[in-house]
């Protein structure tokens, strides 16, 4: 049977006030994210070319597909599409970066998203684009 | 019925059942972070009948289920609890597969093993530090969850993200270990169990968490614990072998060796020592897995249409047995799918567990059966022999405890019974 | 050991008139209908020693509901099937051969609409709020819709 007494931690204490602290001066220091890190989205205009699996995929409803007019392919006109995501519903999964086939979309490491006006958080990179 | 015994009756609002002298009441709702409701019936200092309402978070996953396609629904099932998300993610997937016709890559198997047994490392030492917190030693807490973020650094270095990992996948895993890891899990785990082993210690000898847990918590048997259907620690630390992995194993569990610990004192310290020793067992379980990892594919890419059919799964949680069942009729959207989480199935036992211990047990003992949450929040009280009624919140309720455990330390803040 | 379980399982399932399946390694299915359901789980706890009951699930199947039991037993898992007429909603509840299954039928209860006879907690609410509307139906049902539901709780949130 151990020995029953007051203070067994004592020794430990000593121990750690030696030791430099865990807390992570975050934000006075930057802070260093591993390689896999899953921050805000990012999109390659130029790559994408409106196929919609990412806006089918999302399973938040992040991706709305916007008319952007016709283009004459042969002699039929087809629709032309372009995604406007809406980054404040993003719950940083990653499905749409893994199932875009043209590699147009990546995460970032940036996750310092809060903000008081949500138009900040739309991002119309492909929509605006001629 | 004489007065008294007929407004205890009413108050307590539902009949008294009786099998073999069981009382099993209502559950508490198993989500994360919940306010749940308490209605406590004392006579003087001991408990006589516990009556809780749950429901308060209730999201409604099940219809929601019921209109979005199978993948979608993975993220959702996800976020049904934040300490124990990969396991409710593994579940649905196992859970689905069995529906379709494709195998899980070998690869993918012992990688969801790995972060398995990361998440019910991590969730012990929360629940450790928890225990801590509510016996009003926080310098357990502190240190505990210092040891808990380095866990949380491996898991960040594999997934992404340190709570939902969204690294499952129906039939694989979507991310594969990184390069060089090997060696960096290997030495985190062997410093993790030594600190397990002086955690140990601490609660073996340390004379604040002996008098706070050392024959508290109501004696369970053997008998009762079956007939209420306990599940996970609940019903190892009565002595009962019963364990997912070990009787019905999945993932790469059969390949990987390991042992399941059982006690028999039936105590809250018992408990204690149960869950630290379920955490060595993980680490090395998890150093094992990283040395022996076999060679292949991590995922199979299946079409989006399940075909028809209905199949269940079970997996062993940190805290016990979860449950998925999933019937398709061949659609993109689930049919049905349900999913039975284990502090559901522990409420019964939790409230056996109550009866006749004294008031400053109570927060103790609650989170003793490691609800998945961990606070408490509103709490109310009637006293029948001296018809006081009164409300407290969960803090208040600690600080009672502490007080009364030891009344010499805290001369300033007193709480008294009635405000 | 699962053979002979198994070998049992028909037995008692041939005595109710029952259906025994296999679709997959490990796991079996027994249909039974509502007269002989309670005596059928009488054999399978307290004969076979069948203990561990994960979970009980309620399905709407149209014209019936349906009902399943999970049991495990080492590696094998049971689920015991039943259908209730939708125009007579009401079965007998097991608690007297299990009494941890009191929270699965209060569950079923609120969220099907389905009465188990014996239960005596069966008129506590455990999951639905306390305003929740005598006149709509329960929320699990195929013909309940969740917009619908939130209306008249009063849950709609403004989308700018």
């Amino acid at each position: 049977m151990p020995h029953r007494k007051a203070g067994a931690a004592i020794p430990e204490m000593f121990r750690l006030m030696l030791e430099k602290p865990t807390t992570e001066a975050y934000p006075f220091q930057p802070i260093t994210l591993p390689d896999r890190f899953r921050g805000k989205l990012d999109v390659d205009p130029d790559k994408c070319t409106g196929c919609q699996v990412c806006a089918i995929i999302c399973p938040a409803g992040v991706i709305t597909m916007i008319d952007k007019g016709t283009r004459k392919v042969g002699d039929r006109e087809l629709p032309v599409k372009r995604p406007l995501f809406d980054l404040s519903s993003c719950i940083f999964c990653g499905e749409c970066v893994d199932n875009c086939a043209f590699k147009a979309l990546e995460m970032t490491k940036q996750f310092e998203l809060a903000t008081p006006n949500k138009a900040d958080l739309m991002m119309t990179k492909c929509v605006d684009k001629k | 019925m004489s007065d008294e015994s007929k407004r205890k009756e009413e108050s307590a609002g539902l009949m008294e059942y009786s099998v073999e002298n069981l009382v099993p009441f209502g559950p508490i709702h198993p989500a994360l972070k919940e306010p749940e409701y308490f209605k406590l019936i004392l006579e003087g200092e001991k408990i006589v009948q516990v009556i809780p309402r749950i429901g308060y978070v209730h999201r409604g996953l099940e219809k929601a289920a019921e209109q979005r396609p199978w993948v979608q629904n993975m993220y959702m099932f996800e976020r049904t609890c934040g300490i124990c998300s990969f396991v409710h993610s593994l579940c649905y997937a196992q859970a689905v597969e069995g529906l379709t016709i494709y195998e899980v890559p070998k690869r993918a198997e012992f990688l969801r093993l790995i972060i398995a047994e990361l998440e019910r490392i991590h969730s012990h030492l929360l629940w450790v530090g928890l225990m801590g917190h509510w016996a009003g030693f926080e310098t357990l807490f502190m240190w505990v969850w210092n040891d808990r973020e380095l866990v949380l650094d491996i898991v960040e270095a594999i997934c992404g993200n340190r709570v939902h990992k969204s690294t499952n996948a129906i039939c694989g895993v979507r991310r594969d270990m990184p390069e060089n890891m090997t060696d960096r899990v290997v030495e985190r785990m062997k410093y993790i169990v030594d600190r397990a082993h002086y955690y140990r210690s601490i609660i073996d000898t340390e004379e604040t968490m002996l008098k706070r847990t050392e024959n508290v918590g109501g004696k369970v048997t053997q008998e009762t614990a079956e007939k209420l259907c306990a599940v996970g620690p609940m019903a190892r630390y009565v002595g009962l072998r019963q364990d997912v992995r070990l009787n019905d194993p999945y993932a790469a569990y059969d390949e990987v060796p390991f042992d399941i610990v059982t006690r028999t004192e039936g105590d809250v310290r018992s408990l204690l020592r149960l869950r630290l020793d379920e955490l060595i067992v993980s680490a090395n379980m998890v150093s094992y897995a990283v040395q022996h990892l076999p060679d292949g594919p991590i995922r199979v890419k299946i079409p989006p249409i399940i075909p028809a059919g209905e199949h269940s799964s079970h997996c062993e949680a940190p805290r016990g047995e979860i449950f998925y069942y999933a019937k398709s009729t061949g659609g993109r959207t689930p049919d049905r799918v349900k999913s039975r989480q284990p502090t559901m199935a522990n409420i019964p036992v939790a409230l056996e567990l109550l009866k006749g211990q004294s008031l400053a047990d109570v927060p103790m003992v609650l989170t003793a059966i490691d609800p998945c949450f961990g606070c408490m929040d509103r709490m109310s009280f009637l006293d029948t022999e001296t018809n006081e009624n009164w409300t407290w919140s969960g803090e208040q309720l600690r600080q009672y405890g502490i007080q009364h455990y030891f009344p010499d330390r805290f001369k300033t803040q007193q709480v008294r019974r009635l405000p | 050991m699962s053979e002979v379980l198994i070998q049992h399982l028909q037995k008692y399932a041939d005595e109710a008139n029952g259906k025994v399946t296999t679709p997959r390694k490990g796991e079996t299915f027994i249909e039974i209908d509502q007269a002989h359901i309670k005596a059928f789980i009488s054999h399978v706890v307290n004969d076979l020693r069948v203990l561990w009951l994960s979970t009980i699930t309620g399905l709407d199947l149209g014209q019936n509901f349906g009902i399943i039991y999970h049991f495990s037993h080492e590696n094998q898992k049971i689920q015991v099937k039943t259908t209730v007429p939708k125009i007579q909603p009401s079965t007998d509840s097991i608690v007297g051969i299990i009494p941890g299954a009191i929270l699965y039928e209060m569950e079923i209860h609120d969220l099907f609409g389905l009465m188990f006879a014996g239960n005596p907690w069966i008129n506590q609410k455990l999951l639905l709020p306390d305003n929740w509307p005598a006149d709509l139906p329960p929320p699990l049902l195929k013909s309940s819709k969740p917009a619908e539901i939130r209306k008249r709780l009063h849950l709609e949130v403004e989308r700018k």
